[in-house]
């Protein structure tokens, strides 16, 4: 009887307009109230504890470096970098914002962000060179959905603490079933352009790639420090979050300068000479790697006693000075030295200026309008989340704590059901939920029902993790509620039913990529499994 | 005569009227105190989240309370943000539906919503009411937070700097109840929110309770910014 009454009591709420946090939160404290002996008192405290969840804590941090990171500059280099790599095939430029989108996903746990971010600036490059509005918006609606299957991911924070599995696993699980899901969106737009053929940007050469990673390498290390870091097992995913938050914020105010204070001041002014850039450069290079060294070989040789600090900073200066040596060797005659001191010295003066520059802007960038306008909006996202996760949580409880999901577990199991119909019926519920539901909070509801049967079945508890999200992302790209519809839909000024029809064909694309995912287990668990070993869960 | 069991509510009342003044004379000087409120928790949990890596990993050492401290600035980021939220109208919801509604009848089910919200934040705060409709059930969120003001006990790691222990003779350990002081705190602020939201419903100056998207923002922010 009470579940009947607390589904219904959701739903009731839920379509008629009151919050999803509340319609969770009221529906369970309606049930707790008039039907069990709990007091008030300790849903209030249930409530406190899941606000105070530590695993969850990741989520305002990943929302806040992927705020920092859309501040626009960073999708620019993104993009360069991508035409550069696959801009020359037959769509190439559809086919880059494809990557532009897996590679910003990389950044952004959030995929309208996404959708805004690289939509803005391809969709009209891609007119310009001739494909239609509606492949381009369809293309981009797409590919933003990637947002939340390519780590880091805030579904995969959320799921992870639902069940007790590991984030850092979860991260891992989903870089190939990304990158495969990319792939198979490229391969679909190189046959549509080699059907209406459309145009390929020229080839610019291997120094153009170069030299477009090398710009959006400092916003990429991102994912390498969050990646490496919990691999690692130097942090906890909640640690690697926070540091990513600070990081980008540096890299977004003083390195590339898209914001804040010194927004619009170049590194290098017109006349500096040739020899302070190429010095400028050399030592850019040097110390660039020094601390690249650093980091990387500090996650590798964590758990390795013999190695000191001290010695890895040596190897790593040495390294460094020997790329700062071959850079003037290579670069120097344009400068007219190849003198490598001559060079340095020469570069002084720009290094002064700028690091003046950084520390005298230092405290006014923490305290700058435009941070303080990234701080805001991520809190804002942060409170939604969090609201409706609480709620969730409370939910789940109660679900527990009424025994729902073992009843439907014997009645599942009592059915019949296989792993192979069990994941059919799964991926039905979840498409149908995600219709309407905002996918953290759906996954909480859903998770507790669904898990328990998935483990009895012997049904791996992250790749069950990852059908989740990617029934999410379909539910981001189907009317009537899909989030990159409206985004598109609102960047473009297309009404939503000519975006959903440009969408269409590749949701079609996403529709087998499920399909695959769901029945190939090896996609998702292969890279966790091959550096982490297997998940372990109580049965 | 002693602060329990009138004063919790006493000072909800008070805060509750404090906020409504506020409000009236300068609507858009609380706004700001509360996004930079909200802003600033989350600047601090960061801040301190970050140095703590750093002082772990690079220095061996590190502060035993940081983890908690962070946590409690959650949860009242959270809590505090919840009424936040009603005001700058972020809390998601679905909304396909009663826009299919005639006028009137989605003017009503809005008002619906926000009632929702208030017996929601009135439930938590504290029940017993609702056994005037045949429920079982007691207590809340006041009644909690009372509980643990009358123990006085301590959080697990957090201590006062020994100068407020000097100054004030103060506990070593942070009390239990400083840190909880927000959950009810929020609730009434969520209740004198969402009656406001009401009101302005009811007025006609405020359409519904929720958001329709996530990225309603989003794209207001760049709306058309492509279109031909």
């Amino acid at each position: 009887m009470e579940p009947f009454i607390l589904f219904i009591l959701v739903l009731l709420f839920l379509f008629s307009g009151v919050p999803v946090a509340v319609s969770l939160g009221l529906s369970s404290m309606i049930v707790i109230a008039f039907f069990s002996r709990d007091s008030m008192s300790s849903v209030a405290l249930q409530l406190l504890d899941a606000s105070q969840n530590y695993t969850l804590l990741a989520i305002p941090f990943f929302i806040l470096a992927s705020s920092f990171m859309s501040t626009g500059g960073v999708a620019k280099r993104i993009i360069r970098f991508a035409i550069a790599t696959v801009g020359h095939f037959r769509g190439g430029l559809a086919m880059a914002s494809v990557m532009a989108c897996i590679l910003f996903a990389a950044l952004s746990g959030s995929s309208p962000a996404t959708v805004v971010a690289i939509g803005t600036i391809a969709i009209a490059g891609m007119r310009q060179v001739g494909y239609s509005r509606d492949f381009a918006a369809g293309i981009i609606a797409n590919a933003g959905t990637l947002g939340i299957l390519i780590p880091p991911s805030i579904v995969m924070v959320v799921y992870a603490a639902a069940t007790d599995v590991s984030v850092g696993r979860m991260f891992l699980a989903g870089v190939v079933p990304g990158l495969v899901a990319g792939l198979m969106l490229m391969i679909a737009i190189y046959v549509v352009a080699r059907v209406r053929g459309l145009p390929a940007e020229p080839w610019k050469g291997f120094g153009e790639i170069l030299n477009g990673g090398k710009d959006a390498g400092w916003g990429l290390f991102l994912i390498v420090i969050i990646i490496g870091g919990i691999y690692g097992g130097v942090f906890t995913p909640t640690e690697a979050a926070a540091v990513a938050a600070v990081y980008s914020f540096i890299v977004a105010v003083f390195v590339y300068r898209d914001m804040g204070p010194l927004k619009g001041k170049p590194w290098l002014g017109a006349d500096d000479s040739a020899a302070a850039r190429t010095g400028f450069s050399a030592l850019v290079y040097g110390v660039a790697f020094f601390f690249v060294w650093m980091i990387l070989s500090f996650f590798v040789t964590f758990e390795n006693e013999n190695i000191t600090i001290g010695g890895r900073a040596i190897a790593g200066g040495l390294l460094g000075l020997a790329i700062m040596l071959a850079y003037g060797f290579w670069r120097g005659p344009r400068a007219g030295t190849r003198n490598l001191l001559a060079l340095l010295a020469a570069s002084l003066p720009v290094w002064g200026r700028n690091l003046a520059m950084t520390a005298r802007t230092f405290l006014p960038a923490i305290f700058h309008e435009e941070t303080r306008k990234v701080m805001v909006d991520a809190s804002k996202t942060t409170v939604m989340l969090m609201f409706i996760i609480v709620n969730a949580l409370l939910f789940a409880h109660v679900l527990t704590a009424e025994r729902i999901p073992q009843a439907i577990t014997d009645i599942m199991l009592g059915a019949g059901f296989s792993p192979f119909t069990f994941l059919i019926a799964v991926n039905l519920l979840l498409l149908l939920g995600g219709q309407f539901m905002e996918p953290s909070g759906l996954l909480l509801i859903v998770a507790p029902v669904v898990f328990p049967i998935a483990i009895k079945l012997g049904i791996d508890p992250i790749h069950l993790g990852i059908i989740m999200v990617v029934n999410m992302e379909i539910g981001m790209i189907t009317p009537p509620i899909g989030l990159n519809l409206f985004v598109t839909s609102g960047i473009t000024g297309m009404s939503l039913i000519q975006v959903v029809r440009a969408a269409m064909p590749f949701v079609a694309v996403l529709f087998l990529f499920l399909i695959i995912v769901t029945y190939v287990p090896i996609l998702t668990t292969w890279l966790p499994y091959s550096l982490m070993g297997p998940e372990l869960v109580a049965k | 005569m002693s602060f329990l069991p009138y004063g919790p509510w006493l000072s909800l009342a008070a805060l509750v009227a404090v906020y409504f003044c506020i409000d009236r004379v300068y609507p858009r000087g609380l706004a700001r105190f509360e996004e930079n409120a909200v802003a600033v928790l989350l600047g601090i949990i960061t801040l301190v989240a970050f140095t703590q890596v750093i002082a772990r990993y690079g220095f061996n050492s590190g502060w035993s309370g940081a983890l908690e401290f962070q946590r409690i600035l959650f949860a009242w980021m959270i809590l505090f943000g919840m009424s936040y939220g009603v005001r700058a109208n972020i809390h998601l919801g679905v909304d396909a539906f009663i826009r299919l509604l005639p006028r009137p009848l989605f003017r009503i089910t809005a008002v619906l919503g926000a009632l929702a919200c208030i017996v929601y934040a009135a439930i938590l705060l504290e029940s017993s009411w609702l056994q005037l409709f045949g429920a079982k059930t007691s207590g809340g969120a006041v009644k909690y937070w009372s509980t643990v003001y009358r123990t006085g006990s301590g959080l697990d790691e957090m201590k006062w700097p020994q100068f407020v222990v000097d100054l004030f003779g103060a506990k070593e350990r942070v009390q239990r109840w400083v840190a909880y002081l927000m959950l009810p705190v929020g609730l009434a602020l969520l209740i004198f929110r969402s009656l406001q939201a009401l009101v302005q419903i009811v007025r006609g100056d405020r359409e519904l309770m929720i958001a329709g998207h996530e990225a309603e923002e989003l794209v207001a922010e760049n709306r058309g910014v492509l279109e031909e």
